[in-house]
């Protein structure tokens, strides 16, 4: 009798164990994935505006803090969350910065009389 | 099209497989049922519990108060209550007592628990005889020997029990026991009285016996072939006992006769050597205290008896063949059961590992796969570009560019690292557009994204 208890014991523990082994670890793993993806997003974000930064000769107030946050939220390594957060405080940043880049680039235009325009028509 | 269904049918199958192993492992837990009973074949006899009184087993014998009774002790050392039925050779017993003070009062048998409450509270009685019960002090007595029974129950007779208990009570050496029993040929009128009915095929049931029907279940049970019954009162102690069963056994050879004398069953015809001894000893030694503390009719005494037959016939030791029992598929495949679940279960788990294995697909796919081969082209063509690119940026073209770069760079990273395809082209998708910003401020339609990919690729 000792053997067959043993199967069904096994056997129902090793059932247990499967079930919840696949009900989890595709969640797991979805959730692990769900926050790497999110970091990816926001590390490029956040590289793009520096970039954007980086480009423009005055200095953006508004675009620093929010960069700045966005540094310190990555710093953090929180979950996908943070992540997110870290994404929206990157992007406003680089926006901020490219319209200050383009605001500044029209004035040098304006000032310099840039051919641009023209080369662009003879293409 | 079959490739994306065949998976799913073994998904589904998995699901079956877990199905499967609950059903065998619930119909494992339903067909545990622990006994006490243990049969060589299921034997059919009749089991359970009985309440005092539902077989007849009570006497209508009142009882004198427990006052009356104290006195009529305290008068006479051996008070007989009225329906008293135990006798014994009165000169043994006086031998035993020798010159103690021992008192005896005799109860009738099938007293109710109160009445033999009663009988135990009359005082300075030294030995109470309830039917053919004897008890004493600290003790019981029981007998343990075919003879001790017979005589208790045929005759009533309860000397040896008498003996024993007097001689433990007063720690004399206790004597041997004695069969006083004495038998003889019934006459030719008895024995054609009873041949008569036997071959009338109806069992006899003499004067006074208490004998009313064959209990047919039990009797067919114990005995397929069929069985001759006698039954007769208790024989009247003294008296010499007609020995029916062998003068039976002479006229119907090769029938198995059953005759009771009171309580007493004895069991002659075919095997009885081994037999009888065997079914007797086994019957009054696991109902004997009952049979001699009440007074059953004989139909109930016949009736375990027969039952007590049957126990005997599964327990398989006379090599007799069983009655037909129908196929039961459960018991059959109840050994089987474990490794059917083990099996449902090996199922569950490798199709479990399966549909993981697929599940995981986005994180375990390799890089290289060639089923990431669009991102993978669409990186290496934007790459290009960018390289091609940068050698016509000025100061405003550059940010976008190095922009777009820094996003390509993020894509390979990501694609490196397993994440989903959705998520790298949605990043080579930002990188497009600023490559497209770039194309547009360099001024340079040929190098706006799609329309460089598109020319690479043609």
């Amino acid at each position: 009798m000792g053997q067959p208890l043993l199967v069904w014991l096994v056997g129902g523990v090793l059932l247990l164990g499967a079930g919840f082994v696949t009900a989890l670890l595709p969640r797991w793993w979805g959730r692990a994935q769900d926050r790497s993806v999110a970091w990816s997003t926001a590390r490029t974000a956040i590289d793009s505006a520096a970039v954007s930064r980086d480009a423009v000769p005055s200095s953006v107030a508004e675009a620093e803090r929010l960069l700045a946050r966005a540094e310190h939220l990555a710093a953090g390594r929180g979950g996908v969350r943070a992540a997110r957060a870290a994404t929206g405080h990157a992007r406003r940043a680089d926006e901020l910065w490219q319209a200050a880049q383009r605001e500044h680039t029209d004035g040098t235009a304006r000032r310099t009389g840039d051919v641009r325009p023209a080369e662009g028509s003879t293409a | 099209m079959t490739a994306p269904r065949l998976p799913r049918r073994v998904d589904h199958l998995r699901w079956v497989f877990l199905g499967l192993a609950v059903v065998v492992l619930v119909v494992f837990l339903l067909a545990q049922q622990q006994s006490i009973e243990v049969s060589y074949g299921q034997s059919p006899s009749a089991s359970g519990r009985v309440a005092e009184g539902s077989a007849d087993e009570l006497s209508d014998a009142t009882l004198p108060s427990v006052e009356e009774m104290t006195a009529q002790v305290a008068a006479d050392p051996v008070v007989r209550l009225p329906g008293a039925v135990a006798r014994w050779n009165e000169d043994r017993v006086r031998a035993a007592i020798g010159a103690t003070d021992t008192r005896i009062l005799v109860a009738p048998p099938g007293l109710t628990e109160e009445q033999r409450k009663q009988v135990r509270e009359v005082e300075d009685v030294t030995i109470r005889i309830i039917g053919t019960e004897v008890s004493g002090g600290l003790y019981g007595v029981t007998a343990d020997r075919i003879a001790g029974w017979r005589a208790q129950f045929a005759t009533h007779d309860v000397t040896d029990l008498l003996v024993t208990l007097i001689t433990t009570l007063n720690k004399d050496p206790r004597p041997e026991d004695r069969d006083e029993l004495v038998w003889r040929e019934p006459t030719g009128a008895e024995l054609d009285a009873v041949v008569a009915d036997l071959r009338a095929d109806r069992p006899h049931v003499a004067e006074g016996a208490t004998l009313t029907r064959i209990p047919t279940d039990a009797a067919r049970n114990a005995f397929p072939g069929g069985a001759r019954y006698a039954a007769f009162p208790a024989q009247p102690y003294g008296e010499p006992l007609p020995a029916y069963g062998a003068a039976l056994t002479e006229v119907f050879p090769g029938d198995p006769i059953v005759v009771m004398y009171g309580n007493w069953i004895e069991y002659h015809g075919p095997d009885a050597e081994e037999f009888a001894e065997l079914a007797g000893a086994s019957f009054y030694a696991q109902l004997g205290s009952r049979l001699s503390r009440y007074d059953y009719p004989q139909v109930n005494v016949l009736g375990a008896y027969l039952d007590q037959v049957t126990d005997i016939r599964y327990a398989g030791l006379f090599e007799r063949p069983l009655p037909y029992q129908p196929f039961d598929p459960l018991r059959v495949a109840l050994p089987a059961l474990p490794w059917l679940f083990a099996v449902c279960v090996a199922a569950f788990m490798l199709l479990s590992v399966r549909s993981l294995r697929r599940s995981a697909g986005g994180l375990l796919a390799r890089p290289g796969d060639p089923q990431r081969g669009g991102v993978r082209a669409r990186l290496a063509g934007l790459t290009a570009l960018a390289v091609e690119v940068s050698l016509l940026t000025d100061a405003r073209s550059n940010p976008a560019l190095t922009r777009g770069v820094v996003k390509l760079q993020a894509a390979r990273d990501a694609l490196d690292e397993g994440l989903p395809d959705r998520h790298v082209s949605g990043l080579l998708d930002e990188a497009t557009s600023e490559l497209d910003d770039t194309a547009r401020t360099v001024g340079i339609t040929s190098y706006q994204p799609d329309l460089y990919l598109r020319g690479r690729l043609s």
